[in-house]
């Protein structure tokens, strides 16, 4: 069968439910899925962050500090460095007034990946070329 | 993108939906979402059943709140959870939960 | 027949999203189709077993023997599990017990996937 693309989107923002996180953490899963597939199966997952979904993911986070927990931030870091594909929404990105360079990148991990800022017609695209749509 | 959406809210808590383009887009409605095939909101149906072409709507949750077929806008397919489970393998080739 | 592949999140109690799952699962195994069940967030808390139905709650543990009897496969994720307090001794029995690559591999073999993501 190949690869299976699947398009996660994130819808709701992070921290006051648990949903947007778990779009995280399933799509860093794929790295392990193989064990479970054929030889030369696989699962790509694409994140895209859309409407409220683009709240929570600025540099600086200390979750951890706060309420114990692992930030959006380090999982963002963590999907780069395995070389997910990460699109966040532009319009959205504007309409709250979130800059760019505010997104975190894991350079210091050593990640070749970087957080893409798209329009929504791009995620569209995205959702169009998956085999399977997963809203978060 | 034939995609076949499920809406379970009355009151959609994201915008997503509004912004999804395509000829082939469906709703179906389930749990609260059956209100949008038969409330008249000031008199006026839901926007929703305007603007896709196949709009479904879950007889169980029509039933469970009380609300029958003549209430239903007729542009609104009625199935019970046989039917849909041939909606969902049958007339999209993606489903997704709003 | 096809496959339909369901990864359920919302809890067993405070949301009728979850009851429509399990019908949903239960119509597609009458008709044939094979359906798995992937549980992460609260729906995670409806795998422990002695479940009393009161009739004021939702119950899941006989809808879930039921669908395991019919050969639905279901998996729970541990960590979400049993950070809820919930120990696998304690689980439904035949409920398996894995981490989020099962949900991925369930959804390599699948016809459709559907997602009820939570609140």
């Amino acid at each position: 069968m190949g690869d299976v693309k699947c398009a996660f989107l994130v819808q709701r923002p992070q921290y006051k439910g648990e949903t947007s996180r778990l779009a995280l953490t399933h799509a860093l899963a794929y790295q392990t899925v193989e064990i479970l597939l054929e030889d030369g199966d696989t699962v790509t997952p694409t994140l895209n962050f859309v409407g409220e979904g683009v709240l929570g993911l600025t540099k600086g986070q200390k979750a951890m500090e706060a309420y114990g927990i692992t930030s959006t931030e380090s999982h963002l870091k963590n999907c780069l460095l395995v070389d997910l594909d990460i699109y966040v929404c532009k319009e959205d990105l504007d309409r709250f007034g979130i800059k760019e360079d505010q997104l975190p990148d894991a350079d210091e991990m050593g990640a070749e990946k970087k957080i893409n800022v798209v329009p929504f017609s791009t995620i569209q695209k995205n959702m169009e070329e998956a085999n399977h749509v997963l809203f978060f | 993108m034939k995609l076949g959406i499920f809406v379970s809210d009355y009151k959609i808590p994201v915008d997503t939906l509004d912004r999804l383009k395509g000829d082939d887009l469906g709703i179906i409605l389930v749990l609260n979402g059956v209100y949008h095939a038969t409330i008249k909101e000031a008199g006026k149906a839901s926007d929703l059943l305007g603007k896709y072409s196949r709009v479904y709507a879950l007889s169980e949750d029509l039933q469970t709140r009380g609300l029958t077929p003549e209430q239903v806008d007729s542009k609104v397919k009625v199935v019970d959870y046989a039917g849909l489970v041939d909606v969902i393998f049958n007339d999209f080739e993606k489903i997704a939960w709003l | 027949m096809g496959k339909l592949a369901m990864g359920v999140y919302p809890g067993l109690v405070g949301s009728a999203c979850y009851d429509f799952a399990l019908k949903l699962a239960d119509a597609a195994a009458n008709k044939g189709h094979k359906v798995s069940i992937w549980f992460s967030g609260n729906a995670t808390g409806s795998v422990k077993a002695h479940q009393k139905h009161l009739k004021d709650y939702s119950t899941g543990e006989k809808y879930l023997t039921s669908l395991l009897e019919r050969g639905v496969e279901i998996c729970t994720c541990e960590a979400c599990t049993i950070a809820r307090g919930v120990q696998k001794p304690e689980g439904i029995e035949k409920i398996k017990w894995s981490a989020m690559h099962w949900y991925l591999g369930s959804i390599h073999a699948a016809d459709r996937v559907l997602h009820i993501g939570g609140e």
